[in-house]
């Protein structure tokens, strides 16, 4: 039940940022610059954000996004994410897009389940016997993206350009195995793979 | 390029299986170690907490392949530092170089998360036993914090009904992670814990890991011996042999 009320909060949270378009153009800063689909990349079987462009040249990426994994994959999970990226290179492809090469980022995910705190029980735990929080993840990403202007695709959509870009992440769970295990463990095995679909208003 | 596998797609750090976990692998292992009828001498590996300590636990593998006659190796929990799936493979994928059938016991850190659920499809049940040369391992959670003192880890009644005389078995011993002896075991089921294991007529010893440090104590006047393994990450385990009834044992550095 709690993962069906987040997601219908989800959803009036995107319709009302989607509505307010109209009547509220000094808050024109929230509306976001992109929609995002992702599959994989630790966030979901699959999710769905909102993305900003920041910064003057537009090279600053924050994106929040929600994601699902179904009990079918290993879940039931619901996930929602804060990411932070900069896009380091922009290489213009001829007349239609660009690539982004190299993309490094840093970004928190926060998991819904009934088996994962924010923090350890106090009154069982001491601060020091876990450490860390089971809910709340950091992670640190590299990703690569291609970008095609949108008036070649699809006209009178709105859409300026549509991008696809894939995105390695690790997180400090993996990061200390393998710190600690050089010999056993290859970036390979940390380094975790999702895919990602960005259309541009 | 590695990285560049379907097998890196990964849905979340907290999901407890993927298209690739293992599955089972303690009754794969058990069906594979037999049951030993002929075997005078059972002789077994008991190892635990190898949590962050995967390159140890390559050289653990290693030391043990060249010991001769070695039947079989027990991880008496604490397989993850942080109860997740990804570091149940990575651990299973090291221990899978054992020639010697392992098995894995719940540990503490192993419950954090949704580790149970990961556990559970990767290994089994947290309470199982099994028989070999005629001796009767039951292996059990004792891990009583991360069951919030709730008296049912341990499972005494689940421990009494496993060791009920049985055909085929002439000794006993118990496995689990927390010993008796640690602050994270339910104060409250000590004595009826150690009472236990002394009416079984039988009952050598009872094993277990959590202090990373050796010790063989005696908490009552039965005369059972409890042993804790040191941890792996500490690079020692004990070598356990059992002839005709009497237990012998080793501590080996690796």
């Amino acid at each position: 039940m709690n993962g069906f009320n987040f997601k219908a909060i989800c959803l009036s949270v995107l319709l009302m940022a989607g509505t307010r378009k109209a009547n509220a153009q000094h808050l024109k800063f929230l509306i976001p610059d992109n929609a995002i689909v992702q599959l994989a990349g630790s966030i979901g079987y699959f999710s769905v954000g909102a993305g900003y462009d920041l910064f003057k040249n537009k090279r600053g990426i924050l994106d929040f996004n929600y994601g699902y994994v179904p009990a079918s994959k290993g879940g039931e999970l619901n996930i929602v994410t804060a990411k932070f990226a900069y896009k380091v290179y922009e290489i213009k492809l001829k007349d239609w897009g660009k690539l982004y090469p190299f993309n490094p980022g840093f970004f928190l995910s926060y998991t819904f389940h009934p088996e994962l705190s924010y923090r350890f029980n106090r009154n069982r735990y001491s601060s020091d016997y876990y450490r860390w929080s089971e809910a709340l993840r950091p992670h640190l990403s590299i990703a690569s993206e291609i970008e095609f202007k949108g008036e070649k695709l699809i006209k009178g959509l709105g859409i300026k350009a549509v991008s696809l870009y894939t995105e390695f992440n690790t997180n400090d769970y993996y990061l200390v195995n393998y710190m600690q295990n050089t010999s056993s463990l290859t970036l390979a095995d940390i380094f975790k793979l999702g895919i990602g679909l960005r259309l541009k208003f | 390029m590695g990285l560049w596998s379907c097998n890196n797609f990964e849905y979340s750090p907290n999901q407890v299986f993927d298209r690739n976990s293992y599955k089972d692998i303690n009754a794969g292992n058990l069906k594979r170690l037999g049951d030993g009828r002929k075997d005078d001498t059972v002789r077994f590996i008991l190892s635990g907490d190898t949590q962050r300590s995967r390159d140890e636990t390559i050289r653990f593998t290693k030391k043990v392949n060249e010991m001769p006659g070695i039947d079989f190796v027990v991880v008496a929990g604490d397989i993850t530092e942080y109860g997740v799936l990804q570091e149940m493979e990575w651990i299973s994928r090291s221990l899978s170089k054992l020639k010697a059938p392992y098995v894995a016991v719940i540990g503490n850190h192993d419950l954090t998360s949704r580790g149970r659920e990961a556990f559970t499809h990767m290994f089994g049940p947290l309470n199982y036993s099994f028989v070999y040369g005629g001796v009767k391992f039951v292996c059990h959670d004792t891990n009583s914090r991360e069951h919030k003192f709730n008296g049912e880890a341990p499972n005494i009644p689940w421990l009494k009904a496993e060791m009920q005389a049985q055909e085929g078995v002439s000794n006993y011993i118990a496995i689990s992670h927390v010993p008796p002896n640690s602050a994270d075991f339910d104060p409250g089921q000590i004595d009826d814990y150690t009472a236990t294991f002394a009416a079984v007529p039988g009952f050598l010893a009872s094993l277990h890991a959590h202090s990373h440090k050796y010790n063989l104590f005696y908490p009552d006047n039965s005369g059972i011996p409890y042993f804790i393994t040191s941890a792996m990450g500490n690079e020692e385990f004990l070598l356990i042999e059992i002839i005709n009834h009497k237990l012998s044992f080793e501590r080996i550095q690796f």
